[in-house]
């Protein structure tokens, strides 16, 4: 009986073995695949942007061209580097660096301030106004650009910087990330520093907003990407290049009877440039945060 | 000291003064970084010439054009001079955006103008003028001189010399055989279907086989658009297109001159051949679009220059566009971008177009075949039906359902807009 088992569970084993090894291999093959697909958009992308013949460019996609380049040269980026001028990419990075920065940094202070008070403050009607600020959210940017766009132009704001920043540094599902961050931390905290004669903005400043990191990261990241891939507003405010941001000034490359591929590619790894930064520098938190904003937003 | 500030601040004052004394236009228009700095450079150079004037250019890429241009509108911020897509004119001037330009542009500009660029710019109501172009453009057959040579096809030289729809239909069948061929012929459906590119492009073959997107006269779609040469059109492209003779639309609009030249034919605007000849050489051959029926026809119709109803100084802003089409600088940087001259004497100066040259064909076609997008308000409503319905067929949709379909649309929007007051009263 013993004997005849034996060969028996080891083949079990070894079959089980073999089961979970395929496992392993299919799904090594299949992140393979999926790697692949997203990758090599972006290795084309790099390639493409070493190629100085637009033409080429263009006969070679749609083959294994598109991934190969025989004699690299970053002329491309020496023509769109520049920080005035025809061409001034170099120009147009440091613009949208502005902008995000100063959206995010505005965006911090303010949306993080008015989601403490909406869990914290002794504001009357504070389940209304989250509840407006919830509503707020479902409305889709575009419905409310026009009106918007007018406001802007009739306040003499258009083609500065301002009117690419203050407009997005307030928004509802900000706030609402904050409010619900803050109102999870544990009431003592609040009503121990209450006793200790601290003000609500001392509160704030000292205690929470240590306390807030993974929230302030979420809401960066997010800010940032959202402040990033803005096209269409920048579009309608802006009219020369004093503040124009980059994304902006990819488009010019997508002319009306062709298209300067060798250019375009060159800017857009320009632009990807800062983003893929921040994305390894807070690569745990980018993960999180799309996990934290799906399940809280 | 305090005569010297004093003298300081009246010196400022003067020369404020001055700076508020210069009258401002503004300039919207779109194009690539080239034309970005020329137009950059000729404001420069119109400043120069006229030291009281500011000219204050206004950028909006070419694919976002529309949104700028309506939010310019609603908050009353229309520019002084604006370039506009030569189709959609009938639109801006029925809104009430532009205003008649031959009083405000130089006499010898408007007597320089090609028969084409006249059309694109007229408004049919009043038969004025109200945009003017340096450029026109044109589509043209591009042919692969080694695959016509292998099947012994005929290679016409002028318009008269046009194939004609068997002549065409039978190469598309022999090319379909050839070793080396993967597609007879590229209609550029990679464009896609949200771009001006399949009314524009493809409306001359309707055109050319007897009929329309919409009557002229009467301004109703129904019984034009889905008229049985109408029908049969669309049923012969989507033939084209079922036989797989077609370069589909997911590969792309380099397939022409791609590695290996897959596609024989390209049915191509006049940009494409820089695009071509830049690969292919000597190999390529352009040729006039075929004759799909009783009469030849050709597209037509750029970005033109036109001066908006806002403006406060409409003198100088004609002025403006005066100066710019005869600026040198201007000219240089079209001919190098292979522009389409819609000027006679820019013509003469565009050695690719004159004749003998190798699109010289092409700028036949604007004197013989050209014939302008429905110069019509509801010029946004007819291309986006008609682009719907080709998309429909070309995905093996009924050709005479779908056109019926897009016709009914268009003469919805005329009769929702009380048929566009005046346009009503034409028929």
């Amino acid at each position: 009986m013993s004997d005849l088992a034996i060969p028996t569970v080891q083949a079990k084993v070894k079959s089980e073995r073999s089961s979970i090894g395929s496992l392993h291999m299919v799904q090594t093959a299949s992140i393979l695949v999926i790697a692949l697909v997203i990758v090599s958009p972006l290795f084309m992308l790099l390639i493409a942007s070493l190629k100085d013949d637009r033409f080429q460019i263009l006969a070679d996609m749609g083959s294994f061209r598109a991934f190969w380049v025989s004699s690299p040269t970053l002329s491309n980026f020496a023509e769109i580097g520049n920080l005035s001028g025809e061409l001034a990419f170099g120009r147009y990075l440091v613009n949208s660096l502005i902008i995000l920065a100063s959206t995010v940094g505005a965006g911090l202070i303010v949306n993080s301030m008015a989601g403490f008070v909406l869990a914290w403050g002794s504001l009357r009607g504070r389940a209304l106004i989250l509840s407006l600020v919830i509503a707020l959210y479902v409305i889709p940017q575009e419905s409310i650009i026009m009106p918007l766009v007018i406001m802007v132009s009739r306040a003499g704001m258009t083609d500065t910087f301002a009117v690419q920043i203050v407009p997005w540094i307030a928004s509802p599902l900000y706030i609402f990330l904050f409010y619900q961050f803050f109102a999870q931390l544990p009431k003592e905290l609040f009503e121990a520093a209450e006793i200790d004669g601290a003000s609500v903005f001392r509160i704030y400043r000292s205690i929470f907003l240590p306390l807030s990191l993974p929230a302030l990261a979420t809401v960066s990241i997010l800010m940032g990407i959202e402040s990033w891939n803005q096209y269409l507003w920048p579009i309608l405010v802006t009219q020369t290049d004093y503040a124009r941001p980059i994304a902006v000034a990819i488009a010019t490359f997508f002319g009306q009877d062709s298209i300067y591929w060798d250019r375009a590619m060159a800017a857009s790894v320009l632009m990807m440039i800062p983003i893929l930064a921040l994305y390894l520098a807070f690569q745990r938190w980018f993960v999180s945060s799309f996990v934290g904003s799906a399940v809280k937003g | 000291m305090g005569k010297r500030l004093l003298s300081f601040l009246m010196a400022s004052a003067a020369l404020g003064g001055i700076a508020e004394a210069k009258t401002v236009i503004h300039v919207m228009h779109q194009g690539d970084p080239g034309w970005v700095a020329t137009y950059g450079e000729i404001a420069k150079r119109f400043e120069a010439a006229n030291p009281d004037v500011d000219v204050e250019l206004i950028y909006a890429p070419h694919d976002a054009y529309n949104e700028k241009f309506s939010a310019a509108v609603m908050s009353k911020q229309l520019p002084d001079v604006m370039e506009l897509d030569a189709p959609f004119l009938a639109n801006y001037v029925w809104s009430g955006y532009l205003q008649p330009i031959k009083p405000l542009v130089d006499k010898d500009v408007i007597d320089d103008m090609t028969e084409s660029n006249i059309a694109q710019g007229t408004y049919p109501i009043d038969k004025d003028l109200y945009a003017v172009g340096l450029t026109d453009s044109s589509v043209v057959l591009y042919g692969n001189k080694k695959y016509l040579e292998a099947i012994g096809a005929r290679i016409p030289k002028s318009v008269d010399e046009a194939w004609t729809r068997e002549e065409f239909e039978g190469y598309l069948e022999k090319l379909s055989k050839l070793e080396g061929v993967k597609w007879p012929i590229d209609t550029f459906r990679g464009y896609g279907i949200k771009t001006e590119w399949i009314t524009y492009a493809y409306g001359p073959i309707l055109q050319s086989a007897g009929c329309d997107l919409i009557d002229r006269k009467t301004w109703k779609s129904v019984g034009t658009l889905d008229s049985d040469p109408c029908v049969e059109a669309l049923t012969m492209m989507q033939k084209w297109v079922t036989n797989g003779w077609v370069v589909p639309q997911s590969s792309g609009t380099n397939q022409f001159f791609a590695e290996g030249q897959p596609a024989a034919l390209a049915l191509g605007g006049h940009w494409f051949y820089a695009e071509a000849a830049a690969s292919m050489k000597d190999d390529i051959v352009v040729m006039p679009l075929p004759k799909f029926g009783p009469k030849g026809a050709s597209p037509n119709g750029t970005w033109i220059w036109g001066i908006t109803t806002a403006s406060e100084h409409p003198d100088i802003a004609g002025k403006f566009v005066s100066f710019m089409l005869k600026d040198k600088l201007y000219r240089d940087y079209a001919r190098e971008d292979s522009a389409y001259p819609g000027l006679k004497s820019f013509a003469a100066d565009s050695p690719l177009y004159a004749a003998g040259g190798p699109m010289a064909v092409a700028f036949e076609q604007a004197s013989k075949t050209a014939i302008a997008r429905p110069p019509h308000p509801a010029y946004p409503a007819i291309t986006s039906a008609f682009m719907g319905a080709v998309d429909e067929i070309f995905n093996g949709g009924d050709a005479k359902a779908a056109l019926s379909k897009a016709a009914e649309k268009i003469d919805e929007d005329i009769e929702e807009n009380d048929g566009y007051p005046p346009f009503d009263e034409q028929q």
